[in-house]
């Protein structure tokens, strides 16, 4: 007997196996694991090897059966690495040990992705109390989600106003003292304007995005786009850890972003403040992204201000400046002197096997002399180290600002200093910030027609997302 | 009988496939080397259904679906088409994408085939291999490094291109900023990174053009313009068609340059329908919505592909 393998029978077989790939496309979240009974596991980290060469070392001293494997994820900020890591997630590779700023926190502590670590902290408490102790509350309250922490907070950067100390000199200003106000910012961006070797520098410029970009604007004049209250809950944490500290009390359970209201007049208003910095030159337009355009131009000595945390004191050295170009100050003061900021935390992947191992790793990171290991808190500080007792002079002594200390005195004397808005839906919410703030910048729509339009696409994602 | 033939002693004979591959007889030898054809094209065929036609179905079932990664996949129906056909933004992103093939493939084309026919006429050996060289380099750049450094070349306030008009006293352009230049800017660099590819399509078919025909023109006397429109670019037609049918379908999936210099702005100026499938399904986690748009992308390609391959019989010339 003979049987034909025809054409027919090929394509066949062929689109049973395309069917079989089709399916396969769905995914379920596969959990990367070592098999049972294996001694040696593996945790997959979403970190630069480089950063953390030297702790990755120490930790395998102590548990010499975990490997740990980096994930490097690179975006133009912190929304964009985390659409890149559930990109990951998607084709079913997801990291165990992830690293979330603010920007996406809540995404995955709400959709159940990040592990809570109440128990976790309680059961470690004695040994947790100095990490505590170190770090403010303001910066633990960020990582708090409707009264569970899901991470315990590395490094963050508050949006001060960085000076170019040259172009100061030449307008004949000092570093203003830290009860500036808005009225005294306008004055420095104007004597700072037109001037420089090539007498065209502006006396401010912004990056459109979320953190620091016109963010820190609204904060001052005590106002958000999205409403906001706090969760319930959290005591645990604040009776244990925070007892006694004025700057815990009144601290709930994370922060709310209820509802939106962009177009509120108090938005208006300051949408209105910040697009008159262009209009009257003393700003350049501004575009969309990271903060690299800015840096370069604030460098070479053609920018007079800008916003920027701790993590631009090591970048600036990098980029060629020396101690004492530039210099620091709290935000201006406007209606408050409330600061925006952004935590950066390490958060361990919800039902994985290794959970316990990924647990030891993320406190053992947390102590002190392990966090001085880390790549970007040696010599030229790459981002703010959430501890107290690291900003001291002796890690800018490199790099400066002179005024270095109020990288923490942001958290410590401005304890109302609270987080970017970033609710489980902070993506789609960016996105709809930066596309209608482009819109008013352009000057394509006035502010008030712009925050008009992005009130109703936020209201059609909360209601999507109701 | 084939001597290469696989012989199969008898006892082997007894399971299937012994008894289909026996090379004893006509039929036999052809099963064998049908098999072997099949074996042969296997990877590719694999390699199709792997990386191509299987998240083409997989995409195709998505969008049926809403799915957000961190929940299991809930079937809806056309839901997400019907959210499709009432989205402005999808619409306009449509417009966008457009208008940017529309200029892009427009500039592209003239440039490329200005620039072949002149290096093509190019006597001195050496000199011609330097054009096609220099016009060629930006082809191997990555589509991002050029991305960033033309988006800082066109910074308003600090970009180099309008630090030099302001020397010929001319105001600064919003390249990037405005919804009335920034297409241009994002059609510019794309020409400027792709002209290389399109360029050399032109140069080989120049190469391969009949001598003798347009050697018999000119002794008919036939010049200039008259030989370029009436033999030249006849001849050049199906290059013609081919560099355009690909330039199209490449530019109507426009990503890297408006998503890197302007994100899609300012507003949605400069966002194209790939733009919006990313952000919905990478960004708002809104996959089997993003699978519709990829899905409607899909068709509008098949359709404007056709429509120029049935155009195509009106004027391309295939001797």
């Amino acid at each position: 007997m003979t049987q034909k393998l025809s054409r027919r029978d090929m394509l066949k077989l062929a689109a049973a196996s395309a069917a079989a790939v089709g399916a396969g496309l769905v995914p379920t979240i596969r959990i990367f694991a070592a098999p049972p009974g294996q001694d040696t596991v593996t945790l997959r980290f979403q970190e630069n090897e480089e950063q953390y060469a030297k702790v990755v070392e120490a930790f395998k001293q102590q548990f010499p059966n975990v490997n740990i494997e980096f994930v490097n994820v690179t975006g133009v900020d912190h929304a964009e690495v985390a659409s890149k890591i559930l990109a990951q997630l998607a084709a079913g590779q997801p990291v165990n040990i992830g690293y979330a700023a603010t920007e996406a926190t809540q995404l995955y502590a709400g959709e159940g992705l990040a592990l809570a670590l109440d128990q976790r902290v309680m059961d470690n408490k004695d040994e947790l109390a100095e990490y505590f102790a170190d770090v403010s509350p303001v910066l633990v309250e960020t990582d708090l989600y409707e009264g569970s922490l899901y991470q315990l907070p590395r490094d963050f950067n508050a949006a001060n106003m960085y000076f170019n100390t040259a172009l100061l000199k030449e307008a004949g200003l000092e570093v203003p003292g830290e009860e500036w106000t808005k009225d005294d910012f306008v004055e420095y961006a104007k004597a700072m304007t037109g001037i420089g070797e090539g007498k065209d520098s502006f006396g401010y410029g912004w990056t459109n995005r979320l953190w620091g970009s016109w963010t820190p604007w609204f904060f001052v004049n005590d106002t958000n786009f999205l409403s906001e209250e706090k969760a319930p809950g959290g005591e645990w944490l604040w009776e244990n850890f925070y007892a006694g500290d004025p700057n815990a009390e009144g601290r709930g359970g994370g922060y709310r972003w209820p509802a939106p209201q962009a177009n509120n007049p108090k938005m208006v208003e300051t949408l209105e403040f910040v697009l008159s910095l262009t209009k009257d030159g003393y700003a350049p337009e501004a575009t969309i992204g990271g903060g690299d355009l800015l840096q370069g131009f604030f460098t070479s000595g053609k920018l007079g201000m800008t916003p920027a945390g701790g993590f631009w004191s090591g970048g600036l050295i990098n980029a060629g400046m020396n101690v004492g170009d530039f210099d620091v100050q709290f935000w201006p003061k406007w209606v408050s002197q409330r600061h925006q900021l952004g935590v950066g935390a390490a958060w361990i992947l919800n039902g994985a096997e290794n959970e316990d191992q990924a647990w030891e790793f993320v406190k053992f990171s947390s102590k002190k002399e392990v966090m001085e290991m880390i790549g970007f808190f040696g010599e030229l500080t790459g981002t703010t180290p959430v501890r107290r007792s690291m900003n001291d002079e002796k890690r800018y002594s490199k790099s400066g600002p002179a005024n270095w200390h109020v990288f923490y005195d942001t958290v410590d004397k401005r304890p109302d200093t609270g987080p970017i808005p970033a609710p489980v839906f902070s993506i789609e919410e960016t996105n709809i910030y930066t596309r209608y703030t482009s819109s008013a910048t352009s000057g394509e729509m006035s502010a008030q027609a712009a925050l008009d339009a992005m009130q109703k696409d936020l209201e059609d994602l909360y209601a999507r997302n109701a | 009988m084939s001597s290469s033939a696989i012989h199969y002693p008898p006892e082997h004979r007894r399971n299937f496939i012994g008894r289909l591959l026996a090379a004893d007889t006509i039929s036999g030898v052809k099963r064998q080397r049908m098999l072997l054809g099949y074996l042969f094209i296997a990877p590719t065929v694999i390699g199709l259904f792997v990386f191509v036609i299987g998240p083409m179905i997989g995409s195709f079932g998505l969008s049926f679906y809403k799915w957000n990664v961190f929940r299991p996949p809930e079937f809806v129906g056309l839901a997400n088409f019907q959210r499709l056909a009432g989205d402005a933004r999808v619409f306009l992103s449509f417009k966008t994408t457009f208008i940017l093939v529309a200029m892009t493939v427009i500039m592209l084309e003239g440039l490329a085939l200005a620039l072949a026919l002149s290096v093509y006429r190019l006597a001195n050996r050496a000199l011609s291999t330097f054009f096609r060289t220099a016009y060629f380099l930006p082809v191997l750049l990555s589509g991002a490094a050029v991305a960033i450094t033309l988006g800082y070349l066109f910074n308003k306030d600090f970009g180099v291109i309008n630090y030099y008009l302001g020397l010929l006293g001319i105001p600064k352009i919003p390249w990037l900023t405005s919804s009335d230049t920034v297409l241009f800017t994002i059609s510019l660099t794309t020409v400027w990174r792709n002209l290389g590819f399109t360029f050399i399509i032109y140069l080989g078919g120049l190469s391969t053009m009949p001598g003798e025909i347009l050697e018999a023109a000119e002794v008919d006397g036939a010049q200039g313009w008259q030989k370029l429109l009436r033999i030249t670019l006849p001849l050049l037609s199906p290059t013609i068609l081919f560099a355009a049918v690909t330039d199209i379908i490449k530019m109507l999936q426009f990503f890297d340059e408006p998503f890197i210099m302007t994100r899609g702005g300012p507003g949605d100026a400069s966002r194209t329908v790939v733009m919006m499938m990313y952000e919905s399904g990478f960004g708002n986690l809104d996959f089997g919505y993003g699978s519709a748009i990829a899905l409607v992308l899909f068709a509008v390609i098949m359709i404007v592909t056709g429509i120029q391959f049935y155009l195509s019989r009106r004027w391309v010339f295939y001797g």
